[in-house]
């Protein structure tokens, strides 16, 4: 198991190293030179030269890359230059606001879709099945900028029911603000999660164990929850896992309309603003959390099947 | 715990979160705030450094300025803000020297060590380091330009600070002098009729060096001025919170205005004392529909209207009349700015004799009419030429021959230029941003050009990108606006003088002798009939050469609840906060209309 582990820390490192290597190149070919942003209206060459010089974009491209380097292994990414604020804190800022939303509503979402699915494999085949299956499907094919729209118009302004945006950082005030994108985050969601998590179920219920459970006496429902569901924990440990990393990045759209200062803003304004400083900070850091998911994944799936060892 | 009783307890958690959730909230503390949204997230509130209109406005009620603009007046006049009295200006009109106001006392602060944190008053020298501070490179400032070259030996105190490395503000800029702790005199290289503009501006603040020096660069998060508010908290991306500074200097509403104004309400606080409200919270909200209903709920005490609820808002240039039974006021401001296409006057195409016939025709088929209504719900006046209205220089009567549309007209120059119906001509390549009302606008005028065979390609860019090619002069055809930043044609007029061309402001890089010159005759005279005069032949110049197509002046529609007082727009005049007023008892029963 640690021999495992060791291995897969190692084969991670060239991983996150192409993944830097890929986001220099591109924010070089693609990105736009930010000095000309950074100069504002009324620019001379002079300043131009002034500018470069101090962001370090004079230094030949291997220096720059070496720097980014350096800034990777130290977790200091310096300052924004499009806000001259420390990238640290905007991510201490951020990071708060966008789990206090993502994190309640994805685990909701699994846990509903989890106990939802197992339902839906008990009665399958039947209408009850069929029905959500469809209400599932409409779910899925409605734009989730339809439910923010709506919800806050009808939940928030004219049933009063929810404030219709803002942020209070503190820990008991910030939920009143949070109900509404949750709730709306459970509804995009759901319908996609369901349906997986279902085919993940009956994949397993036909397989010949369960057969032979169910010949040894056991009830429907005891072989669903004890078997059934441990058996098919693994395509949905990966999905939740895999999801993970990316609660940290932030829900773009909910946080824009409900005001929630979390971390999807700063993302796109900073790939807007040609911010590298911001964008390396935060294709580093995901990268770097997606892989340690992944290895968390592989960890999982050997608790949750004997049949998996990590060799 | 049993089965039932698990569940009796999450249904309760639950419940009491709904509940808690649909509870009316105990009357805000901040109900005799003003209340305004931000479209966009501020960067900082350090006046050298956070440039944006944004991080401007929340700055503008945190620091004071030498000078600012009169609230009422129109045409827009200055008027003394920390100063006492308006400067002694020297008969060669390059000396100023100001006399600062006793007792204006910088905000309260940790920094203050020697007081024990208590603001101490602000002095001339504290202008200069302010100033000082836009011409160390180390802030990387992009406001110097409003003193580079103007006051004398400032340019040379940043060559040096750059050659060292570090600036030494020790070191005298021979323009600046304190002559005692409440006088300050400018010693300007040539006349600089713009000064008394620039110097209201935000990158003329004043700021005190001993809170730069205790917070550093985190001075940007922790602002100490000395204007009306003080800074209370901002959550990032979210809100800023003022409060009314209890020790601001005294100053008092306008008591003279335009005719309107008394109509209108905006002289019933004339002669108070400002601040009028306790404080501002500005709301950072990039969408629309939250902006929207935040406001029509009452959260909001002003806004613009956002183009979606337009149609829904206005009926026959009016408000609706459900709203105007809310208390809610409609009021309509022309904005001192213009859009235009822009063509690359260094382009072989575009520029050039032959290139002055393509611009005008293609100028020719644009129907501003059309453009108005289809883009800015008619919220806009068609451009003649670069200078919009409350401008001083702007002409109403000016006429431009190349205002379309007129496509016969148009296809005779094309014809002139030796591309009949468009043959032969290359195709124009157009950058644009990828906002979608930037790409449609660009699409209507690829339309219109294609009615004489010309052919627009339309390459969306990133805003980086789109900024790249114009100041690399890589881009053919391009559009933009530009607002004001002080009330002198100037200030657009500067957009095509030759040495300004990319990177410089003057985009179109139009570099025409006789413009340059009477350019240069013009920025040393003051407002007057001879100047206008010059503006006149300048902008006949650039109307009848085309390097832009002129398109609007854009109006903005502004909605105020019944509760709020004094609004009056002028987007370069940004501490604008300490004239509202709260009716906090009309508030109360306004809102329950809502």
């Amino acid at each position: 198991m640690l021999s495992y582990l060791g291995r897969r820390i190692l084969s991670v490192i060239p991983v996150v190293f192409g993944v830097t290597l890929v986001t220099f190149v591109l924010f070089n070919i693609v990105g736009g030179d930010p000095v000309y942003q950074k100069m504002g209206k009324h620019g001379s060459e002079a300043e131009i030269r002034i500018l470069r010089h101090e962001m370090g974009l004079d230094l030949p491209l291997i220096q720059q890359y070496g720097f980014y380097l350096k800034q990777c292994l130290t977790f200091d990414f310096g300052r924004s230059w499009a806000t001259n604020q420390k990238i640290s804190a905007m991510i201490d800022n951020g990071v708060g606001a966008s789990l206090s939303l993502a994190f309640p509503a994805f685990s909701i979402t699994i846990m509903l879709s989890i106990l939802i699915s197992i339902l839906i494999a008990f009665f399958r085949n039947t209408p009850f099945d069929r029905g959500l299956q469809v209400i599932c499907l409409a779910g899925i094919s409605i734009s989730s900028l339809v439910y923010i729209i709506a919800g806050q118009y009808f939940f928030s302004y004219k049933w009063g029911l929810f404030p219709i945006s803002g942020y209070d950082p503190s820990w008991s005030g910030r939920w009143e603000y949070l109900y509404l994108p949750i709730i709306i985050w459970l509804l995009v969601s759901i319908g996609n999660e369901v349906l997986l998590y279902r085919t993940a179920i009956l994949d397993e219920v036909y397989q010949d164990y369960v057969r032979t459970a169910r010949s040894k006496g056991l009830s429907e429902k005891v072989v669903l929850l004890k078997h059934v569901l441990k058996n098919s924990m693994v395509p949905i440990i990966t999905n939740v896992v895999i999801e993970i990393p990316f609660l940290f990045t932030g829900a773009l759209l909910l946080e824009a309309f409900f005001g929630i200062p979390g971390l999807g803003g700063m993302v796109v304004q900073g790939i807007s603003n040609s911010d590298f400083p911001v964008i390396k900070a935060m294709t580093y850091i995901s990268s770097v959390l997606y892989v340690a998911f992944n290895l968390l994944s592989d960890i999982c799936y050997a608790l949750v099947d004997p049949r998996i060892k990590l060799e | 715990m049993s089965t039932p009783r698990k569940l009796l307890v999450v249904s309760f958690i639950i419940s009491s979160m709904i509940l808690g959730a649909c509870t009316k909230k105990e009357e805000s503390q901040f109900e005799s705030y003003v209340h305004e949204p931000l479209k966009s997230s501020i960067k900082g509130m350090d006046p050298v450094i956070s440039s944006d209109l944004y991080s401007g406005i929340v700055m503008g009620q945190i620091y004071s300025t030498l000078v600012q603009y009169n609230y009422l007046q129109r045409p827009i006049v200055v008027e003394p803000m920390d100063a006492d009295g308006m400067p002694v200006v020297s008969k060669d009109q390059k000396t100023y020297t100001f006399k600062i106001k006793k007792g204006i006392m910088f905000h309260d602060s940790p920094a203050f060590k020697a007081t024990n944190g208590k603001g101490r008053e602000v002095t001339a020298e504290d202008y200069i380091y302010s100033w000082k501070r836009l011409a160390d490179p180390a802030t990387h400032s992009d406001g110097f330009w409003v003193f580079e070259g103007k006051v004398k030996g400032f340019k040379e105190w940043r060559e040096e600070a750059v050659k060292l490395g570090k600036a030494n503000y020790t070191q005298a800029v021979p323009g600046l002098t304190a002559i005692d702790s409440h006088t300050l005199k400018i010693d300007l290289e040539k006349p600089y009729p713009q000064l008394m503009y620039v110097l209201t501006m935000i990158p003329a603040a004043v700021v005190p060096h001993e809170a730069i020096e205790y917070h550093g660069p985190e001075f940007q998060n922790n602002p100490v001025g000395s204007g009306p508010y003080k800074f209370r908290s901002w959550v990032r991306n979210s809100t800023i919170v003022l409060d009314k500074n209890p020790n601001y200097h005294e100053e008092f509403y306008p008591t003279k205005g335009e005719a309107a104004d008394t109509a209108d309400g905006l002289l019933a606080d004339a002669g108070k004392k400002l601040p009028l409200n306790e404080g501002v919270v500005f709301t950072e909200i990039v969408e629309d529909q939250p902006r929207w209903l935040n406001f029509r709920k009452g959260v909001f005490d002003w806004i613009e209207i956002p183009k979606d609820n337009f149609d829904s808002t206005i009926k026959g240039d009016a408000i609706d009349p459900q709203m105007a039974q809310q208390g809610v006021k409609l009021n309509k401001f022309v904005d001192p700015d213009v859009t235009f296409d822009s063509f690359n006057m260094d382009d072989p195409v575009t520029g050039g004799t032959k290139g002055k016939l393509i611009r005008q025709a293609i100028s020719l088929t644009i129907n501003p009419a059309e453009l108005i209504k289809k883009f800015y719900n008619d919220r806009a006046i068609p451009a003649n030429g670069p200078i919009p209205p409350s401008i001083s220089g702007y002409d109403p009567s000016l006429k431009n021959a190349y205002k379309g549309p007129d496509l016969e007209a148009a296809k005779a120059l094309l014809k002139k230029a030796g591309f009949p119906n468009g043959q032969g001509l290359p195709e124009i390549k157009y950058e644009t941003y990828a906002g979608s009302t930037a790409r449609q606008i660009v699409e209507y005028l690829q339309q219109r050009a294609s009615l004489i065979g010309v052919k627009i390609k339309i390459n969306a860019n990133t805003w980086p990108e789109f900024l790249q090619k114009q100041k690399q002069r890589k881009a053919q055809m391009f559009g933009m606006a530009w607002s004001a930043d002080y009330p002198d044609a100037e200030n657009f007029l500067q957009l095509f003088y030759g040495p300004n061309s990319s990177p410089g402001p003057n985009n179109s890089n139009y570099n025409n002798p006789e413009f340059n010159k009477l350019y240069e005759q013009a920025s040393v005279l003051p407002d007057s009939p001879a100047r206008t005069a010059i503006y006149k032949k300048m902008v006949a110049l650039v109307t009848e050469d085309t390097p832009w197509i002129f398109n609007t002046h854009r109006k903005a529609y502004v909605l105020t609840n019944g509760w709020f007082k004094n609004y009056k727009r002028n987007l370069m005049n940004l501490n604008y906060v300490k004239y509202y007023r709260v009716d906090k008892e009309a508030k109360a029963q306004l809102k329950k209309k809502l």
